[in-house]
């Protein structure tokens, strides 16, 4: 009945929901885990997009307006306004205020369609022992950025004169709602107050974004470490390289607390005309779906009851929405750091959200590309790349509010046409194919589709079948939150829309160059290897397996690992090109080397092809070898000639599979980096994953689908087409 | 060509290049909490084994989601062998009408990604009643799609001689009895290596169960697995230690199999 995706306060929602159980006898409470992955998120709306009965949901405050505005939250006013004992100030008002509906007409506020679980302000995390070290005693409450700034810079030191400094004032963070406390203290805004455009290329927007730029680039007082993938591995600041971290979130707690090298704390944000911090909060909400609004009403009472909000911030999951529990001593007085959890409180009075009614998760990924590079690019122009997030944001804005205008598609049409066009897809078939004369090819046909049978099915119901309901999504607007009736009918708009989306422009060009360097690399790697390791003898087989492991590693291990191999400070491959006094470049965070370095995780993954080449090598006829050799041909040339052309077929299969899979790479950039930096390895089906389930746009991603199923056809024909004349097979016809 | 002797160097540092990364997930995974990372190569002093037993604690009933992993793992392999057999045996040895428009198809799937159909193919799921069940992430699969199997069984098929047919049908076998008495007996080393590639695939798989699978108690091995990501209050060590557990089963089929690839995989690809 409700999600839940963190460890700790797992077996307290079990515990919640036995107590419920006994105060309703007859009834049982189910929770389901969300698999806690980057997938969690994506998981709820598979849910809801499934039409499974959830009664109670956990959801990210930034989708909570994707939610709403797809009409899949039940307004939990009525169910509020019944019970005489509820009193909506218990809980902190801005938090309310974020998960309410649009005002009425009379200006009264928005109806509740959630509670809050547990919230955090931003705030600074400070290394309490390099601050002595450089002699302050620690910065005046209400601090300034001019403050901030010359702590930073008295902390950065180039301890060896390379030029580069190894320690930093900050290691500041760099996804939006970490952005936004600067934007805000500078005076800028996001959004205008009714939501409709983006105030993003105004002065002060720019001005607190080449402030960060400046901090990076032009002080270089802050390091890149912090970006949002990148939380897991171990920052500069656990490493007691950098004075400050953030601004972040109560979650980092968590992961500090086995820090023993050094003392920390947190301090509010430095302000600047205006103090101002952001808030990241997980929110329960009542789902369409639900089959029992009003007893999913009540658990979640219950769950934001003094006594669980409670015992959750002695788990130390957050700030308890409720005021009474975060003022009491679990929260302000547990047995652990940081000393001030007082700041998480009184940064309240300047907390705000993303302004609530609009898709933060499309927005953030919409402007992505420009705010990294604002980021990571010391050559950039700020102001532009500004005037670039607002006008992408603005055009999004406008497509929301035209869509409602669009006609609806009439009820029934998808299923007709889909099942109208399989059966004409399989009648033109069975007609053509039925037109057998003699009594025995009529019987060798009637086997054969026995024995094709189970396959035919398979094929028809889970691929053509889908496939041909994405070919008509693609000529729709439709968001798998919403009933399949409330699809809208688009022509071709989303075909005209990937023609000048510079987002697929990137992702194509990110795909197109992680294949062509991952193919052909990994084919001659995996051939010179199989050359290495054909032998029959044990010892080799051994090799072999070595390098084979790799290859049959799930994606989610590969991905997890890869991350701390490659990460650009303390990962295992930078620390071993240092030994050999080398600088590894930043990998993952550096536009230019993020698909080299998924292309080397390729490389790791080749296992598979070398033992493709290997058993091809071993049924090589050796006699043709052994020929050329006593006509005293080298090596070279014994490679060139007679090995090579007997692998022909070989290579064509590899480059073939090669080439599929490179194109649907997904499952490591998904782990790795979410796409970043920037846009620089949202490879296409990942661009295309985004598209479907965080901006809920079926109707553009099986537009993108199609294409990208089109562009494989052809580079598969092509290259199948180039070996027919090149490849030579055996003196054998199939 | 002969391999020359500076082979046996070579081989040694390719393969430590290879187990690099391996090493250094075993090496983190017996850190103490929060400090695997950035300490360098060295094995700690004591190694945390018990972050071994916390990993296998924290992903909840590890004996449940070992035996609902063996389950699919297992019914997908027996599915997958037999249907792609079937097919490929169609493909290879008989000759009928729309027999190469069909084969296209196959080779088609292939090109598919996965996430086009994954919503349609939800909705389907849904209308018939099997979400929260093992249905989808077993019948997909086994069912059309493994066009890669299909494939070699096909090339294997191929490769037989075509007096086979010929002695069967002397017989008076007809196809159905021909695939059962004489070609799946002697496509042995192929039903191996597609039961091996079918049990790594399945045992791997994360995206069907995280869509499908919303039970606590019918979880798999990797959702547990992914469990232990980006949760905050997950250490790393503990990450490590659970992803070589998941793991350590494809290790073990990797060295048992390898063999058997080669072998399978000989015929399959030295012709088209």
């Amino acid at each position: 009945m409700v999600e839940e995706d963190h460890l700790s306060s797992w077996q307290t929602l079990e515990e919640m929901a036995r107590d419920f159980e006994a105060e309703h006898p007859g009834l049982s409470v189910r929770c389901l885990p969300l698999g806690g992955a980057a997938g969690s998120q994506d998981k709820g709306k598979f849910l809801l997009a499934g039409n499974v009965p959830l009664d109670l949901l956990r959801i990210d405050v930034t989708e909570f307006s994707a939610y709403l505005g797809e009409g899949a939250l039940v307004d939990l006013e009525p169910y509020f306004a019944a019970d005489p004992a509820w009193d909506e100030r218990a809980f902190f008002s801005q938090v309310l205020d974020a998960i309410r509906g649009p005002q009425d007409a009379r200006g009264e506020p928005g109806h509740l369609f959630g509670l809050p679980s547990t919230f955090t302000p931003y705030v600074m995390y400070v290394n309490l022992d390099r601050l002595a070290e450089i002699g302050f005693a620690g910065p005046r409450p209400d601090w300034t950025w001019d403050e901030f700034l010359a702590l930073a810079r008295t902390a950065t030191v180039d301890d060896d004169g390379d030029g580069r400094p190894e320690r930093f004032g900050i290691s500041l963070t760099q996804w939006l709602q970490a952005v936004a406390p600067w934007v805000w203290q500078a005076g800028g805004e996001l959004l205008d107050d009714a939501g409709h455009r983006s105030r993003m290329a105004e002065p002060a927007f720019a001005g607190a974004l080449q402030f960060l730029h400046d901090l990076l680039h032009t002080e270089q007082v802050a390091s890149f470490d912090a970006s949002f993938p990148n939380q897991l591995s171990q920052g500069l600041f656990q490493a007691g390289r950098a004075l400050f971290y953030g601004p972040v979130g109560y979650w980092e707690t968590y992961r500090f607390r086995s820090l023993d090298e050094f003392a920390w704390d947190v301090l509010p944000l430095p302000r600047d005309v205006a103090a101002a911090t952001s808030v990241a909060m997980t929110v329960y909400v009542v789902p369409r779906t639900a089959r029992e609004p009003e007893l999913a009403c009540e658990f979640l009472r219950l769950l934001c009851s003094l006594r669980y909000q409670r015992l959750l911030a002695e788990i130390g999951n957050g700030v308890p929405g409720r005021i009474e529990a975060a003022r009491s001593p679990s929260f302000l007085a547990p047995d652990r750091p940081p000393a001030s959890e007082r700041v998480f409180l009184d940064s309240m009075a300047s907390a705000r959200f993303l302004p609530p009614l609009a898709n933060w998760r499309k927005i953030e990924s919409l402007c992505r590309a420009e705010l990294e590079g604002i980021l990571l690019d010391p050559d950039v122009d700020v102001a532009a790349a500004c005037a670039e997030m607002a006008r992408k944001t603005d055009d999004y804005l406008a497509r929301e509010r035209e869509r409602n205008a669009r006609p609806r598609l009439p009820r029934g049409l998808l299923e007709i046409s889909v099942s109208l066009s399989l059966l004409t897809l399989i009648g033109t078939f069975l007609a053509r194919s039925a037109r057998a004369s003699g009594r025995v090819e009529r019987r060798t046909r009637r086997a054969a589709w026995g024995l094709l049978a189970p396959w035919a099915c398979g094929f028809v119901l889970f691929f053509l079948g889908p496939a041909l309901v994405s070919l008509f999504f693609s000529f729709c607007e439709w968001s798998p939150l919403r009933p399949l009736g409330d699809a809208r009918w688009v022509g071709l708009e989303n075909f005209r829309r990937l023609a000048d989306d510079p987002t697929f422009r990137t992702s194509l060009g990110a795909t197109l160059s992680y294949a062509g360097l991952s193919v052909p690399l990994s084919t001659a790697a995996a051939l010179a290897l199989a050359l290495l390791l054909r032998s029959g003898k044990s010892g080799v087989a051994l090799f072999r397996t070595i390098v084979y492991v790799p290859a049959i590693l799930s994606p989610v291990v590969v991905a997890a690992l890869w991350r701390f191999v490659l990460d650009a400070d303390q990962g295992l491959l930078n620390r071993s090109l240092g030994w050999i006094g080398l600088a590894g470049p930043a990998w993952l965070r550096d536009p230019d080397w993020v698909v080299p370095g998924f292309v080397l995780v390729s490389l790791w993954g080749l296992g598979s092809q070398v033992l493709v080449f290997v058993a091809a090598l071993q049924t090589l006829d050796p006699s043709l070898d052994e020929a050329a050799r006593i006509d005293g041909a080298g090596t070279v040339r014994r490679f060139w000639h007679v090995t090579l052309p007997g692998l022909g077929p070989v290579l064509l299969f590899n480059l073939i599979t090669g080439a599929i899979q490179a194109f649907q790479v997904f499952a490591q950039p998904y782990g790795m980096t979410e796409g970043g930096p920037g846009d620089s390895s949202r490879f296409l089906v990942l661009y295309l994953f985004e598209t479907a389930f965080h901006h809920l746009d079926m109707g553009y991603a099986s537009a993108q689908a199609w294409v990208l199923f089109v562009l494989l056809a052809l580079l598969c024909l092509s290259l199948l087409r180039a070996a027919r004349r090149r490849v030579h097979y055996a003196g054998r016809t199939p | 060509m002969r391999i020359p002797a500076r082979g046996g160097v070579l081989r040694l540092a390719v393969a430590a290049a290879f187990a690099f990364p391996l090493v250094f997930l075993v090496i983190v995974s017996l850190h103490a909490e929060g400090k695997g990372l950035g300490r360098g190569l060295a094995l700690p002093a004591p190694p945390h084994f018990e972050n071994y037993a916390r990993a296998v604690e924290r992903m909840g009933n590890f004996g449940r989601l070992l035996a609902n992993t063996l389950w699919i793992t297992l019914a997908s392999v027996a599915g997958q062998c037999l249907c792609c057999s079937l097919a490929g045996y169609a493909f290879a040895r008989l000759s009928f009408r729309g027999r190469d428009a069909l084969f296209l198809c196959v080779l088609a799937t292939m090109m598919l990604p996965d996430q086009v159909a994954a919503v349609p193919r939800f909705l389907l799921f849904r209308s018939l009643g099997m979400v929260d069940g093992y249905g989808p992430l077993i019948l997909p699969t086994v069912l059309g799609g493994a066009p890669f199997f299909i494939f070699l069984f096909r090339q294997y098929f191929l490769s037989l001689p075509p007096e086979l047919d010929e002695a069967a049908r002397i017989d008076g076998a007809g196809p159905w009895r021909a695939y059962l008495t004489v070609f799946l007996p002697l496509a042995r080393p192929m039903l191996v290596t597609v039961a091996i590639f079918t049990f790594l695939a399945t045992w791997n798989d994360f995206w069907a169960p995280l869509v499908y699978v919303l039970s606590p108690e019918k979880r798999t091995l990797t959702l547990a697995l992914a469990g232990f990501q980006r949760t905050y209050d997950t250490a790393v060590e503990h990450l490590m230690a659970a992803a070589g557990i998941v793991l350590f089963p494809c290790v073990l089929v990797g060295f048992l199999a390898q063999r058997f690839f080669l072998r399978g995989i000989a015929t399959a690809a030295s012709k088209h």
